[in-house]
């Protein structure tokens, strides 16, 4: 069983990204499951989405998890949300940010000597970039394939553009470009 | 020509309401209290005349309440004028008429009320109110005279 | 005709997507709707697939739930295929029609996602709308996952609409933990969908002008009594079509579903009993327990709320020593409501197990693996000592001191 607990506001698109990694997981055979926490939430709270991935149907309803991944894809909430919360020894984060994985670390002491399970990428600046606005999810779901190592690229790219086919032509390119670069660039 | 049977065949207030003991059980009411209001096939229903449409024992039309009345109205051929407004007003439908001819009054669902009486525009007025158990040919001998205007 | 759908033999989709599919596939005639979260996604799915021409029906927009459920009375009266979705407020605005629908037997079909009745206000899920309605007559179902909430809105059709049944069908999931996850989902073809459900063949359809009939009598005590026995009859008599369902839904999808469901109870010593998403974490529970600490845990889950399955109930638990039945809704003054059924259920058996009462998570209040053990681990003290050790009722996974009450008297 994976698991994976997503931090982000409202709006970020941690709950798309969520299903939309579930989605790819699935046309591999294996069972999935993603769920968010939110309610009357506006837009720009923060919120925890969460992904389970398993070979077996996932009987566990429980939002409680000791994640395996973390994924931040909001700056400020890796300050200001416990993103270390029910965390295992061998937890890895991954985190958006414009700053170094030494300048990141050096602000939030709750990562201080797991140099090693920590991995830094700026999702805002390359959404900017590629999709015009700031949707972290996607890239976040480029740096979760490299370091998990769960896909090839080509073949997440390849089922990512039937999750998102119902989109114009021009949001998909953005999408798939945006998932590139962050596997290239997370480190 | 009051509380005529149109046809021999009609079911009109045919049983009392029922109450006591001999009631369906449980097992025997209608499913969901859905009632059927006519035996058969009642796809031409609108285009028959009341008397001649088999109306089922869960329609109104095939019970009698004629025992909650104690006052009755008498009908008056003589001094009718065939307005309708009786059978406008009727609460219970129990004004018969056919072709807008007055016929008479359905003494098995009038209650008593006295609406019609009260609308009838004749004088003297063509529906009046007697005791249930005067018999009409007695009611209709006692009609009152014309009243002149100057009387009133 | 309808639209075709494009369906993967495969999909990822929350209970809501799931449950409105099952709509769209059984191709309903009329939704009368006022949405409220969390079950809003069912019918405006199936609003779309009228707009976009999946299906060949109608979206009515009304000015509330009690018009919701009462528009769903009129196109189901009138002859058509019902259905609808609301939770919690709305399931209690909708609450007097209710019973109106069952009375005069129509086969309406409710998706209810479960969530907490204010006050305080709450969008999440527990099953305080779901014993709302556990007296209105209607037949509940309940999903454990967004599979079985698919599942379940397919079988609600056929099990509601058998003429022999003629009841109002409601199918349950949690609000969020099942309606706002998504999971892995096999869904059917349209084809075999459809033709699992069959044709709508109406009964007393008040747009039959060859057999005028009246809906919504009134009885008085001459014959309301018998009425509403018939009622009761008739809900009792729908647990064999109901498992004839569940067969032939077999049949076709190779799931098989039971009106009780037993996980691992052939030689279980404790078990819990549950509703909804919890029934599958506490599986997980009693699977590792037994592993961990040789604890032979089972979970029994009631799929078929009502008609209640008092006989399964008994021959399910009549052999543990201990149960624990988790009642999540506000109990309001007395032992959950569950609780009471299970525990007059083993009542009748000559073993008599020790019962006990946990209030577990309302408002959403997360229920977890680790809370499950717990409870396990308790039944196990009891069933050891011989008598119930602690408080007869527990609230569980509540902040504050321990709140519980009730002793067993001991001679």
């Amino acid at each position: 069983m994976t698991e994976i607990r997503w931090h982000s506001r409202a709006g970020q698109g941690a709950v798309s990204g969520a299903k939309g990694l579930g989605d790819v997981v699935a046309t591999t055979g294996k069972e999935v499951q993603a769920f968010a926490l939110y309610g009357s939430a506006k837009r720009g709270a923060a919120l925890r989405a969460y992904n389970r991935i398993d070979d077996e149907q996932i009987f566990n309803h429980a939002k409680f998890m000791n994640p395996d991944y973390v994924l931040v894809i909001d700056p400020a909430l890796a300050y200001t949300d416990n993103i270390v919360e029910n965390e295992a020894d061998h937890t890895k984060y991954i985190i958006t940010t414009h700053l170094s994985k030494e300048e990141l670390i050096e602000g939030i002491p709750s990562l201080k000597g797991k140099e090693e399970r920590v991995f830094v990428v700026d999702c805002v600046q390359i959404s900017l970039d590629t999709i015009g606005r700031s949707v972290p999810n996607a890239p976040m779901l480029g740096a979760f394939v490299k370091i998990s190592g769960m896909f090839e690229l080509d073949y997440f790219l390849e089922n990512m553009k039937r999750v998102l086919s119902k989109f114009p032509q021009k949001i998909i390119d953005g999408n798939m470009a945006a998932i590139t670069r962050a596997y290239n660039e997370v480190k | 020509m009051q509380d005529l049977n149109l046809l021999a065949n009609d079911n009109r207030g045919q049983h009392q309401l029922e109450s006591g003991g001999n009631l369906a059980g449980w097992h025997e009411v209608t499913q969901g209290s859905i009632l059927p209001s006519f035996e058969g096939d009642a796809t031409n229903i609108a285009h028959m005349k009341a008397e001649e449409r088999t109306y089922s024992n869960h329609n109104s039309y095939t019970a009698t309440v004629a025992s909650w009345r104690v006052k009755k109205p008498v009908f008056n051929i003589d001094v009718c004028i065939d307005c309708q407004n009786c059978w406008v007003w009727c609460p219970d439908s129990s004004i018969l008429s056919r072709d807008k001819q007055m016929l008479g009054i359905d003494y098995d669902h009038c209650k008593g009320c006295e609406v019609c009486v009260e609308v009838c525009p004749t004088n003297p007025k063509s529906l009046l109110m007697f005791s249930e158990y005067t018999p009409l040919d007695e009611a209709l001998s006692q009609w009152p005279e014309k009243k002149k205007k100057e009387e009133k | 005709m309808a639209e075709k759908y494009d369906l993967q033999e495969r999909e990822v989709w929350d209970g809501n997507f799931a449950a409105s599919q099952a709509l769209r596939q059984a191709q309903i005639d009329v939704v009368a709707a006022y949405p409220i979260t969390p079950s809003t996604p069912i019918v405006e799915n199936y609003g779309s697939y009228v707009a976009n021409g999946y299906v060949d029906g109608e979206f009515v927009m009304v000015e509330s739930e009690h018009a919701a459920m009462s528009g769903c009375v009129g196109a189901s009266a009138a002859g058509g295929r019902v259905a609808t979705a609301t939770s919690s407020q709305g399931f209690a605005l909708m609450a007097e029609v209710l019973y109106q629908a069952s009375g005069m037997r129509l086969p309406i079909v409710l998706n209810v996602v479960n969530r907490a009745l204010a006050s305080p206000l709450n969008v999440r899920g527990d099953h305080a709308d779901m014993y709302l309605g556990r007296d209105s007559g209607w037949i509940q179902l309940d999903a454990f996952n967004a599979q079985e909430a698919y599942d379940m809105a397919l079988c609600a059709f056929r099990i509601g609409e058998n003429h022999a049944v003629r009841l109002p069908v409601m199918v349950h999931q949690d609000g969020f933990i099942t309606s706002h996850t998504a999971q892995n989902v096999y869904p059917l073809s349209d084809e075999v969908a459809y033709n699992f459900v069959g044709d709508f063949k109406p009964v007393d359809d008040m747009l039959d002008f060859s057999k005028p009939v009246t809906y919504g009598a009134q009885t008085e005590e001459d014959w309301h009594f018998e009425h509403k026995a018939r009622q009761h009859k008739a809900l009792m008599d729908s647990r064999p079509i109901i498992d004839e369902v569940f067969a032939d839904f077999e049949k076709v999808s190779g799931r098989k579903y039971n009106r009780v469901e037993s996980y691992d109870m052939e030689d279980a010593e404790v078990a819990i009993v549950a509703l909804g998403t919890t029934v599958e974490t506490a599986r997980v529970a009693a699977k590792e327990l037994r592993a961990e600490e040789g604890i032979k845990a089972g979970v029994v889950a009631i799929r078929c709320f009502r008609p209640f399955p008092f006989d399964l109930v008994r021959d399910s638990l009549e052999n543990v020593k201990a149960v624990a039945v988790l009642d999540r809704s506000s109990p309001g003054g007395a032992m959950g409501a569950f609780f009471n059924e299970v525990s007059a259920a083993l009542y009748t058996t000559p073993n008599r197990p020790l019962v006990t009462n946990f209030i577990y998570g309302l408002g959403g209040r997360d229920f977890s693996i680790s809370e499950a053990k717990r409870i396990f681990k308790e039944q196990k003290a009891h069933a050891d000592a011989g008598y119930i050790t602690t408080d007869i009722q527990q609230f569980s996974g509540l902040r504050g001191p321990h709140l519980g009450f009730f002793k067993t008297k001991r001679g």
